[in-house]
């Protein structure tokens, strides 16, 4: 079943895809005997064709998943979006030291082991990154201090 | 053989370059340190580290280098985790469990690792040894390839992918096209024409390589690690003081010998690397083996030297199609190839001619770093295994933070890092519903190299199709698929039919 969703989503991608590639991709003149529609046509039959086939023919039945996994998961997943926000917003040092905080908690450790880690790796990685391996990244609200 | 010898000599020119060569050892030593943590493989920590190297920004060669090296060390370091906590680092070293972690249990732990070491070190040897004597005649005969023959080889590449990874063939190939299809957003390169940018300026150059390298590898490695946390936690062995004897080794050496070049020449093939190296290496061991081979699985020594040394043989062997031919053998150099265009060099049979400072310099490197590997790891595997204690919850973090550090430093653009974390979901279910990742990224790399070549070849001809089974080197090729594709359900069918014979 969880194949044959999947590959039921997919499948609606797919279709959009090659509606664009058949309907509105054009150049508005060419030399080339194949456009630029023409290869994006051949991939989207192709990936129905691969689609349709796992819909019949499907092969895991089931994702072996937990409700409790799932919740972690999902945690996570919010975590690591307020982290890409906050990442230029914050700057580096803020961001990743409150999005250390919440994960390593978040995968069990004692709250104050976590904010001593997620302040390490906040400082320790800025001053890697930025001042020893003269990486690219945001200085946010720490900028007058460096 | 003048040409490789003088090629050599250049290569190892650049790899001894004090600063290269302290590259070459950086780059071992963190491989093996990312791929002896638990769950992180080759592929997962090349992916992880790449777009730290690429900005740090060295020459291309030093970077490849240093890559290189990663990769190298995460093959070599993947051993210790599937040894000690049975749990793989990639599907390339699920067959090293097999044996591996049996002799752990049984306290034989120090033994495995200087074992599977050496295998390694021999697998590793064997294949840069005929890297070098075959890789410039690839790419001697390779030059000579017209549009329509990289559209056959593309091909080939494809359907060896469907018919030899993973358990699905449809499966995989459903992946590839995922990854061509990626590979098709941005503006058409020919006609200037947008495609499938759904008006987004963001995505009008496509979507970075690194990006999706980074979402699919370490960002799925990541829910994965949260999602085994969520299980339960895993056990660690401890190492003991036992160490392989000379007597072992000259109990394996056909073992060994014969593993390395199966692995070469799997990991020539496009697009299958360690996993299927390894397990066709074990499964001809143990036929092989006969009646003694029943010991295979409960921690026989053949057991744990044929996958290792297959698996490191095959991760040069995949070296050679990407250096010559610009296709890669597998997952991870598919990323090493992403790595040279990032750089502008676009692998091929002319690399060897117009930069060959990269091309002989990258296999000088792979001499000194497999030499380097075997010293690093044979005296140091205790100070590597006290990595899998490291706790799951500082580390899990840590993959994440080193992902937006590299997806930022190269792109700059905040809208990468949510792209990523998306494609990261992605590829976690992919992972869940049994698609193998690879192929997807496989098809990203390859799918503008496909499209350009399937576009000049019918400007050649015209817009005439059958231009595309006109030479001989096309036609080798596509028979070359057929029978990629019909060699495994024949010889299944035969071994069914022996089956119920003897039954």
């Amino acid at each position: 079943m969880a194949d044959r969703i999947f590959a039921a989503i997919t499948l609606l991608i797919v279709v959009a895809y090659g509606w664009a590639a058949f309907m509105i991709i054009k150049a508005p003149f060419q030399y080339d005997p194949l456009g630029p529609e023409s290869w994006p046509r051949i991939l989207s039959v192709l990936a129905g064709l691969c689609c349709l086939w796992i819909i019949f023919k499907p092969d895991v039945d089931k994702i072996d998943i937990t409700h409790n996994v799932l919740v972690r998961l999902v945690i996570m997943v919010v975590l690591l979006l307020g982290y890409a926000y906050l990442f230029e917003h914050a700057g580096f040092i803020l961001s990743t030291t409150g999005f250390c905080i919440g994960a390593a908690y978040l995968l069990g450790a004692k709250p104050v082991h976590a904010l001593i880690f997620g302040a390490a790796t906040g400082i320790i990685g800025y001053v890697l990154g930025a001042k020893l391996l003269a990486l690219n990244l945001p200085a946010g609200l720490f900028k007058s201090l460096f | 053989m003048d040409v490789i010898l003088s090629g050599l000599g250049q290569g190892f020119a650049v790899a001894l370059q004090p600063f290269n060569l302290f590259l070459v050892l950086a780059g071992c030593f963190f491989g093996t340190l990312i791929g002896a943590l638990p769950g992180i493989g080759p592929i997962n920590g090349v992916a992880i580290l790449l777009p730290i190297a690429y900005s740090l920004g060295f020459p291309p060669e030093s970077a490849l280098i240093l890559l290189a090296g990663i990769y190298y060390g995460a093959e070599y370091g993947g051993r210790i985790s599937s040894i000690l906590l049975n749990v793989p680092g990639d599907a390339g070293a699920v067959m090293t469990t097999l044996d591996g972690s049996p002799m752990a249990k049984r306290g034989e732990a120090g033994r495995a690792l200087s074992l599977s070491g050496v295998a390694s070190f021999v697998g590793g040897s064997v294949a840069i040894v005929l890297l070098t004597l075959f890789a410039p005649a690839l790419a001697a005969f390779a030059v000579k390839f017209s549009p329509a023959d990289y559209v056959a080889l593309m091909v080939f590449a494809f359907t060896s992918l469907a018919s030899l990874v993973g358990k699905n063939g449809i499966k995989t190939l459903l992946a590839a096209a995922i990854g061509l299809m990626i590979a098709s957003i941005g503006v058409d390169a020919n006609t200037g024409v947008m495609r499938f940018t759904l008006g987004s300026p963001e995505l009008m150059a496509g979507i970075d390589f690194l990006v999706i390298v980074i979402g699919l590898f370490g960002m799925a490695e990541l829910l994965h690690l949260v999602e085994s946390y969520a299980r339960g936690t895993l056990k660690t062995l401890p190492v003991d003081s036992t160490f392989v004897s000379w007597a072992d080794i000259f109990a394996v050496k056909w073992v060994m010998l014969r593993s390395s070049i199966i692995g070469f020449i799997v990991g020539v093939l496009p697009g299958t690397g360690a996993s299927v190296a390894s397990a066709v290496s074990y499964g001809t061991e143990k036929r092989l083996a006969g009646e003694s081979g029943k010991s295979f699985g409960t921690g026989d020594i053949r057991g744990l030297a044929a996958p290792e040394s297959a698996n490191n043989a095959s991760a040069s062997g995949a070296m050679v199609p990407m250096l010559t031919l610009g296709i890669p053998g597998s997952g991870t150099t598919a990323i090493l190839l992403g790595a040279l265009l990032l750089f502008n060099i676009t692998p091929g049979p002319m690399l060897f001619q117009q930069k060959p400072d990269i091309a002989w310099g990258l296999i000088a490197s792979m001499y000194i770093g497999n030499v380097a590997l075997l010293v690093i790891n044979l005296p140091l595997v205790g100070l590597f295994a006290r990595l899998l204690t490291i706790p799951q919850q500082y580390l899990t973090p840590m993959i994440a933070v080193l992902a937006f550090i590299g997806v930022y430093s190269v792109v700059g653009d905040p809208f990468d890092l949510y792209l990523a974390v998306g494609l990261g979901v992605l590829g976690w279910v992919l992972r869940k519903l049994e698609f193998s990742l690879a192929p997807v990224i496989l098809g990203v790399v390859l799918g503008n190299l496909f499209e350009d070549n399937l576009r000049r070849a019918l400007s050649i001809s015209g817009g005439d199709w059958s231009i595309l089974l006109q030479s001989s080197n096309s036609l080798i090729l596509y028979g070359l698929a057929i029978l990629v594709v019909a060699l495994p359900i024949v010889i299944s069918r035969m071994l069914k039919a022996r089956q119920n014979k003897a039954v």
